[in-house]
């Protein structure tokens, strides 16, 4: 028979006064629904896939050009995504504009030691690629598999793993108003390097990452490992060390799309895309001249009204392969995915996410690189907490990443994160003691 | 009332650190070798009893400093940068203290019969130093060593006891684990055959026993005083409708701190074998719940009822097992398991049981005992309640049996009740009653959601639910933590008991009794925590 679980009936008469007020404050929390942001620009996608189709026609930024508010018809509205302008421009905006570069790979990248023994399925999913070159160094417009492959050479990039990262996010609402502030480091090696891999019997491993706060308190020494593997079939594995816990638990790696930690971005959104090709269909939308951090002097200040975008930066003219993506899933919170990716370098300059309930913006990011060969003249900031060499940098011709902006149009609410990113080599002794499950298995505390 | 103005001062002082807010809030470095952290804690309890908010009664007004640090001291084989240590490459030490002040006692005059017995603690609690040495890392000192799949419940998390003696079980164990002075040895092996990111722990605690804590003095608000009147102690024993007066002898015979006969030990293999994450533990050590065996009754001369009991804490041998499995496609879960099975958990005989039954007499047995806990995490969209993060849903299924049991096992539900000769209360008088059987086979199972709300996170409300489908008792927990500032966490929360039907107590300390006259232990808990 079946039984209800009821409350005894001297509680019944007992609890109005706490408990009938706890569903009205908890629904009064539920209900807090998001503001739309910005409306004041047309933030839709088909606004977004019309500036990628007709280009609005201005005049060429010149290096050396500080682009304010005032040149925005003539110069800016060309060569700055349109779901962005609500944010990037505003009355003392300053841009200065360098001359676009070409940026050498690292020596031997793409040469004898890269895995050309791969294949590519019918999802346009690569197989059997274990790096050391980009898998598809020639990208053609005609192929239909062209999104998939530009996605593939940039989550295969060099410069991608193998470095010290320590970050500062800032959380901030419209008008600046700062709401959390968070210190965590990131270490990451890559294990699949061509033929050989970084740590000899782990072949199987594309690379490996551990990643640890710092503060707020309620945060500091809560650590994560996680595994990715050369198989894109295969989900990563992972490891949430808590203090409070004091033990590691297995984490879950297919659920990509809620938000985390109250940042304005999904697991999904990582560089634009750190999803899976097969749970996508994908458009190549051709190339695009785009503005883009790509190699700022140092990490950038923040300004705007809310303070929320790069302010008194560098930016440079560089051509983007422009990527639709469309998730299969019904339950996805995106209609529409678009990517813009460095047709030189692969690393993603923009990423825009539409919302599938009315195909208004819903997310977006934009990136700041800095080249390593600069690192020696011209050093970024220096981690408010800690201090690096960063002349370690020097020499392996990659880009490193110095942070990134995410916007949620919907609440409206950003993340603002600065990178003090320097890289690092691993021996294969080290890595194998340093990104190991023994090492998740106690933390700060 | 205020007993004493010097401590509304030592009050003021604890918490001038919120009132004048530091300008740190994160780790403090001191120079480029040490860091600290910490926080202060606001804690306030009022017992709600069975009327919420109109019976309330401040049970604690807990204030808590807690100061951590990291000193590295060894880095890249340099010890204070100017010694080579050869094959050390890295060596830290780490401190956690904790500073206790429970302002309720100078507020309520009914604790001053506790003689301040909970009212402060200032402790190193933690303190050890660790030496890597690749692939081998030594951790030395007062620590905490966890073990085990399972949340909140005992089975492999046997290795430090816990003080259940300001809030039972019912705060984050991190805080009430007893550290204690122990080795850890880790090896670091890697792959072998198909065996991934393998280790072999070993801890050695050599000297450092110590038991479970559980307060059992009178009001304080977590004594555990079994089922029956909270405010007193049996002094009597009917027998034939005669009432004598009752003492009992204590011979305390749980293993002496500080000799190495005690020492206790153990050892974990944990690796990964096709992607099961996997671990086989063995621990040797003491009990750390007590068992008592009655070394004599009977009347002695003047009709008083002596009995001498003697409190010991016998050796365990506990085997187990661990896995956990995330399962990406089907149920997008991360399965967890975990089984032991513990030799010479003690237990009570009901008196009076068969010689077969309890052969020594004397009242007390160990016996063998299985646990088996399955466990489920899943991140879960709810698009109703939450839009834009999912809800992190964890559920257990904790089943404890005893291998060897017999029907005459007991419990520790003990009922203190006045005493009735002939059908009349004799004043003053009071027996203890025990009528609480173990049942073979215990089961419980646990649920937690957790999420959070607001633009950027800020508010992360809990609900935790736990139920025993023998005895049908349960708990929940309600719980709104707002993360008002970088330094500054406010938290409000309610416990409370409740059973489908029935009045088995069961052995989890769930159900409704708990919230009845007397034990009140349905709760509304406000923290506020300053963080750096």
């Amino acid at each position: 028979m079946k039984k209800c679980i009821k409350f005894p009936p001297t509680y019944l008469n007992q609890l109005p006064g706490f408990l009938t007020t706890l569903p009205l404050l908890m629904a009064a929390t539920l209900l807090w629904l998001p503001a739309n942001s910005n409306a004041s620009e047309d933030q839709s996608y088909q606004a977004l896939r019309d500036w990628i189709d007709n280009p609005p026609t201005g005049t060429q930024a010149s290096p050396g050009q500080h682009l304010t508010s005032g040149d925005r018809e003539a110069v800016l509205e060309a060569l700055i995504p349109q779901s962005a302008w609500g944010y990037y421009f505003f009355d003392d905006m300053d841009m200065e504009i360098t001359a676009t570069r070409n940026y050498p790979v690292p020596d031997g990248w793409g040469g004898e030691d890269m895995d050309t023994d791969f294949a590519v399925d019918e999802a346009g999913t690569l197989l059997d690629f274990t790096g050391g070159g980009y898998p598809f160094p020639d990208i053609s417009p005609d192929d239909p598999k062209a999104g998939q492959k530009v996605v593939q050479n940039m989550l295969w990039r060099p410069g991608a793993n193998d470095y010290d990262m320590p970050m500062v996010t800032w959380l901030r609402s419209e008008g600046g108003k700062l709401d959390r502030v968070m210190e965590y480091t990131s270490t990451n090696a890559t294990y699949a390097r061509g033929k050989e891999s970084l740590v000899p019997g782990y072949e199987e491993v594309k690379s490996k990452q551990v990643m640890e706060f710092r503060s707020p308190r309620d945060m500091a020494g809560a650590k994560d490992m996680s595994i990715r593997y050369v198989d894109h079939h295969k989900e990563n594995s992972g490891w949430l060390y808590m203090p409070a816990q004091r033990k590691p638990r297995r984490t879950l790696a297919s659920e990509r799309t809620g938000e985390l930690m109250g940042m304005d971005m999904i697991r999904e959104d990582s560089m634009g895309f750190g999803g899976k090709t097969y749970e996508n269909n994908w458009t190549y939308l051709g190339k695009r001249k785009v503005l883009a951090t790509i190699n700022v002097s140092t990490n950038p200040e923040f300004g705007g009204p809310s303070q929320w975008v790069p302010h008194k930066a560098r930016w440079e003219v560089r051509d983007a392969h422009v990527i639709l993506i469309e998730p299969k899933a019904d339950n996805h919170p995106y209609s529409h995915r678009i990517v813009f990716i460095d047709a030189e370098t692969y690393w993603t300059h923009w990423m825009f996410a539409f919302d599938k309930q009315d195909d208004q913006l819903l997310r977006m990011n934009q990136h700041f690189l800095k080249y390593s060969e600069d690192f020696g003249t011209e050093p970024p900031e220096q981690a408010p907490y800690i201090k690096q060499d960063f002349s370690k940098s020097v020499g392996h011709k990659v880009f490193l990443h110095l942070g990134q902006v995410d916007i949620n149009a919907k609440k409206p609410h950003a993340t603002l994160t600065h990178c003090y990113t320097n890289k690092r080599e691993f021996t294969a002794a080290r890595a194998k003691q340093f990104y190991s499950l023994r090492n998740m298995i106690s933390g700060r505390r | 009332m205020l007993k004493c103005r010097f401590y509304l001062a030592k009050f003021l002082i604890l918490f001038s650190s919120i009132l004048f807010p530091m300008l740190s809030w994160g780790i403090i470095n001191i120079g480029e070798d040490i860091e600290l952290e910490g926080f202060v804690k606001a804690h306030n309890i009022m017992k709600t009893g069975a009327r919420p908010f109109n019976d309330g009664e401040l049970t604690h007004q807990r204030n808590t400093a807690q100061l951590e640090g990291k000193y590295y001291f060894l880095r890249e084989g340099t010890a204070f940068n100017r010694f080579s240590t050869g094959p050390i490459e890295e060596a830290t030490f780490t401190f956690l203290g904790r500073a206790v002040y429970d302002s309720v006692y100078d507020l309520r005059d009914s604790y001053d019969v506790l003689n301040d017995r909970g009212k402060e603690e200032y402790k190193i609690r933690e303190a050890f130093v660790d030496f890597m040495m690749p692939p081998f890392t030594l951790r030395l000192g007062r620590q905490q060593v966890v073990w085990g799949e399972t949340d909140n419940f005992r089975a492999l998390d046997v290795i430090n006891p816990l003080d259940r003696t300001w809030h039972g079980t019912r705060e984050s164990w991190e805080d009430i684990r007893i550290p204690l002075w122990m080795a850890r040895g880790i090896w670091d092996i890697g792959k072998i055959g198909p065996f991934e990111e393998t280790f072999l722990e070993v801890i050695v605690i050599p000297d450092d026993f110590q038991t479970n804590k559980v307060a059992t003095r009178y009001p304080r608000p977590w004594a555990f005083k079994g089922i029956g009147l909270q405010d007193e102690n049996a002094n009597s024993v009917l027998i034939d409708n005669t009432l004598y007066d009752l003492n009992v002898n204590v011979i305390d015979s749980s293993p002496e701190k500080r000799e190495l006969s005690n020492v206790q030990g153990g050892f974990r293999f944990k690796g990964i074998w096709n992607d099961v994450d996997f671990s086989v533990n063995y621990f040797y050590g003491f009990s750390q719940t007590p068992g008592v065996k009655v070394l004599s009754v009977g009347l002695d001369q003047f009709d008083t009822f002596q009995t001498t009991v003697e409190v010991v804490n016998p050796r365990i041998n506990v085997f187990g097992v661990t896995a956990s499995y995330s399962e990406e496609k089907y149920t997008q879960s991360v399965i967890r398991l975990e089984t032991t099975i513990t030799k010479g958990i003690p237990v009570s005989i009901a008196a009076g049981a068969p010689h077969r039954a309890d052969p020594d007499g004397d009242g007390f047995d160990t016996a063998h005992q299985s646990v088996v806990m399955i466990g489920l995490d899943r991140p879960t969209w709810i698009p109703a309640l939450n839009s834009l993060r999912t809800f992190f849903l964890s559920t257990q299924f904790f089943w404890r049996r005893y291998l060897d049991y017999n029907n005459y096992y007991q419990g520790s539900f003990y009922d203190v009740r006045p005493a009735v000769v002939n059908g009349s209360v004799v004043p003053d008088r009071f027996v203890s009653v025990n009528n609480d059987k173990l049942d073979q086979d215990e089961f419980v199972i646990t649920f937690s959601a957790s999420t959070s709300y607001g633009r950027a996170g800020l508010w992360k409300p809990q609900f935790v639910f736990a139920y025993d489908p023998r005895s049908t008792g349960a708990y929940n927990k309600i719980k709104m933590e707002y993360l008002y500032s970088k330094s500054l966490v406010f938290a409000a929360e309610q416990h409370f008991y409740w059973r489908e039907s029935g009045d088995d107590q069961g052995p989890w300390g769930l159900g409704s009794y708990l919230g009845e006259p007397g034990i009140r232990r349905n709760e509304t808990v406000f923290t506020a925590t300053y963080q750096f």
